[in-house]
């Protein structure tokens, strides 16, 4: 036992350290969580206008029509005027705070992915925090909108993708495992943009996405907000990351050499697999989590039962570890298994209503959905969040997650090989 | 004196397909003793140590660690350690984290594990580097620390493939001085080596193996009587440079010194080298 748990906690300092697993673990599902609950959430809270100044530096037909909706806001009151001017009013205390929007705003704001990053610069009277706070998070929902507004238009949408594809792969310096990633998840989400508006009706596009979960509201008592959809969205991401990290870490072992002492170590094989596959259960346990936790006190998400939604947690937790042993399998090296383990994930998220969730989906694409864990998964943590489950309706798909489980987990270990060659 | 035998291989066989990696090897290792396995490339001794320590099973034969069992057992292998030739190493954990893991799966804990990370870190002198990543390592202190981890638990019976591959010749003094205070303690150790200056500073006994098949194990001494031929003398005089074959190389100088004014002269004592040679037909460092 001690042997596992020293396995376990060497692979989570492994996972902490690489930056790349790190983020399709944590940081990844957050931005997902975050950024499509944002998007289809309704609107702010009710205070009155906070008067700020705004310095365009940027001058860019962007830039314009981020002011404009700013100050069409009903959260913002808004001047414009140069740095000094800015800085000097709210010093002197007469606005509350300033927010520079600097070169290459406008064009970076409409763009979902890839791209520089630009850094909006807020000051504020150090006396108002709360304001400060406030006004963050306004300026991020306005910023956001921009993206859905790419959203509500697929094709515009596919340009941006194809244009942030051609950027990926041009790039030299890229981690070649993101790379890969990106390369799969491009051209997989063009394509579903393509597919979408023909089989829905045209043109709906995704804001109407908003009265769709109104909908489902009203039928089943209905999820609180937009969160309640898009955390147990952006988790499974989490948990998915987390099996493909862990997966490529046991192929990584092998190609690197410590497998071979590991073997040479006073302990079993199950030994080495249990310890991989602990340190894979605390992970896909801790992602759920954090990301709920977070989102129970910043996003308003109210679990209707806790014990419900543990469990949820744990079965989830049982299946990927299970999937985790399966990718450790199917590829030789470290870019093969990373390559067909993402794709295999990506498929099963993809079918699953890990992209797009479910009920947005035509009908023959929910029957499809049943084949993929993503479905089981979001649905248990629905489930017990706000789809109000008896246990009895619980059952069905937390024991189908912990049977997929342990029948990958078997064939895993089973077909895991050992040696080099 | 005759030692209790530690290790025992008999009549192992193993090959990879079509090729025999090792062919009826039988070997006793002594306790107490450092053994040098020294081999041209592809002579064997990897798959030698490879299954010694039960990474690799025996096609025929049997291994067995005298009074305790065969290393396919897990409680037989705490008590070997082992320095692979092929590095294993986490690069994105620190030198002292690697020990210290490696340490854990070998049952240590607390202050004794501490202490052994510690030693282990002294015994391949980088102990200033502990704390950095392994992938900021240079390649010699990469296979130091591989070394490190073969000693981390204090085995009775240690299997260094190759450990001082370019590893530079301070470090690798004071390895050797380390290496030798351990088998003052009673430790055994099995050594694989392309480097004759090792074998002739470290080992008791030397196993001399080509093709998979032991051709001759005695003491360097003994292996030099034996296989090293003759001393060779060196000289240059007036009339030109003789080259003399002969036992006794001080009569023969004094012989040569009356025929005429000796300039130079140099011999050429019989070496591991020389042994090699004769009974491989190779050298023992493919250049
Ligand atoms: N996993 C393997 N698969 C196929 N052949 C192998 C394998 N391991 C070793 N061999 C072969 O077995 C023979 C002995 O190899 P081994 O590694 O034991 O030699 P060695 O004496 O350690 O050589 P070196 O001095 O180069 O380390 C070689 O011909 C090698 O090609
Ligand atoms: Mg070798």
């Amino acid at each position: 036992m001690n042997a596992i748990l020293a396995l376990a906690i060497k692979d989570l300092r492994l996972l902490f350290r690489d930056k790349v697993g790190f983020f399709f673990t944590f940081f990844f599902p957050l931005l997902y969580a975050v950024f499509f609950g944002a998007i289809f959430s309704g609107q702010g809270g009710g205070a009155s206008a906070m008067k700020i100044v705004v310095v365009d530096e940027d001058s860019t037909e962007g830039s314009k029509a981020f002011i404009r909706e700013l100050n069409e806001s009903a959260e913002l009151d808004v001047d414009i005027k140069n740095r000094d001017e800015a800085t000097n009013l709210v010093r002197r205390g007469k606005r509350v705070g300033y927010v520079v929007l600097p070169q290459g705003f406008g064009k970076a704001r409409g763009r979902v992915f890839g791209g520089d990053r630009v850094k909006i610069e807020t000051g504020i009277d150090p006396g108002r925090s709360a304001e400060a706070g406030m006004l963050q998070g306004v300026l991020t929902k306005y910023m956001y909108q921009g993206i859905q507004d790419a959203f509500a238009n697929p094709d515009k949408m596919r340009k941006q993708i194809n244009e942030s594809l051609a950027e990926v792969q041009s790039s030299e310096d890229m981690d070649p495992t993101a790379k890969a990633t990106l390369q799969w998840f491009l051209p997989m989400m063009d394509r579903f943009l393509g597919e979408l508006p023909k089989n829905e009706q045209s043109n709906r596009g995704w804001q109407n996405f908003d009265l769709e979960s109104k909908d489902v509201a009203v039928q089943r008592g209905g999820p609180q907000n937009s969160y309640e959809i898009s955390f147990p969205q952006g988790i499974i991401w989490g948990v998915m990351g987390c099996a493909a990290a862990f997966g490529i870490s046991l192929v990584v072992e092998r190609t690197k050499g410590t497998l071979v002492r590991l073997r040479i170590a006073p302990i079993g094989r199950m030994h080495i697999l249990a310890g991989k596959a602990f340190a894979c259960l605390l992970t896909t346990m801790a992602i759920p989590i954090a990301l709920l936790l977070l989102g129970i006190i910043a996003f308003g998400i109210r679990p209707d039962s806790w014990v419900l939604l543990s469990a949820g947690i744990i079965s989830i937790s049982l299946c990927f570890v299970g999937i985790m042993m399966m990718l450790s399998v199917l590829g030789r090296t470290e870019q093969s298994a990373g390559g067909i383990g993402w794709a295999v994930l990506l498929v099963m998220a993809l079918i699953g209503g890990g992209m797009v969730p479910l009920f947005i989906m035509p009908a023959w694409m929910q029957t499809v959905s049943h084949v993929s864990p993503v479905k089981w998964s979001i649905l248990v943590m629905e489930g017990a969040i706000w789809r109000n489950f008896s246990v009895a309706e619980m059952v069905l798909p937390c024991g189908i997650l912990i049977g997929v489980g342990l029948v990958c987990f078997i064939i895993g270990t089973k077909a895991f090989r050992w040696t080099e060659g | 004196m005759m030692r209790a035998t530690m290790l025992q291989l008999t009549n192992v066989h193993k090959a990879f397909g079509a090729i025999v990696a090792v062919d009826g090897l039988s070997l006793s290792i002594r306790q107490g003793e450092v053994f040098g396995l020294l081999g041209p490339n592809g002579a064997g001794k990897t798959t030698t140590v490879n299954m010694a320590v039960g990474l690799l099973r025996p096609d025929q034969g049997t291994i067995e660690l005298k009074g305790v069992g065969s290393p396919d057992q897990p409680y037989v292998r705490a008590k070997i350690g082992v320095a692979t030739q092929a590095l294993a190493l986490y690069d994105d954990l620190t030198g002292e984290e690697n020990l210290s893991f490696f340490g854990k799966l070998q049952g240590l804990s607390g202050r004794r594990l501490a202490e052994r990370v510690g030693w282990a870190l002294e015994f391949v002198t980088l102990s200033d580097r502990r704390r950095d990543r392994v992938k900021t390592y240079s390649g010699g202190m990469k296979r130091r620390l591989n070394l490190a981890v073969a000693v981390i638990h204090d085995p009775p019976l240690l299997l260094l493939d190759e450990p001082t591959v370019g590893v530079d010749p301070q470090s690798r003094n004071a390895i050797f001085e380390n290496i030798l205070a351990l088998r003052k303690q009673g430790r055994t150790v099995v050594y694989t080596t392309h480097y004759m200056e090792e074998a002739q500073r470290l080992c008791d006994r030397v196993g001399i193996m080509d093709h998979g098949r032991l051709l001759a194990l005695d003491t360097v001494e003994q292996l030099i009587t034996a296989h090293g031929g003759r001393s060779i003398l060196l000289a240059e005089r007036t009339s030109g440079e003789v080259r003399v074959e002969t036992d006794d190389p001080l009569a023969e100088l004094l012989r040569l010194q009356k025929e005429g004014q000796l300039q130079r002269f140099r011999v050429e004592r019989p070496d591991l080298e020389r042994v090699f040679l004769h009974l491989t037909g190779r050298e023992l460092r493919d250049a």
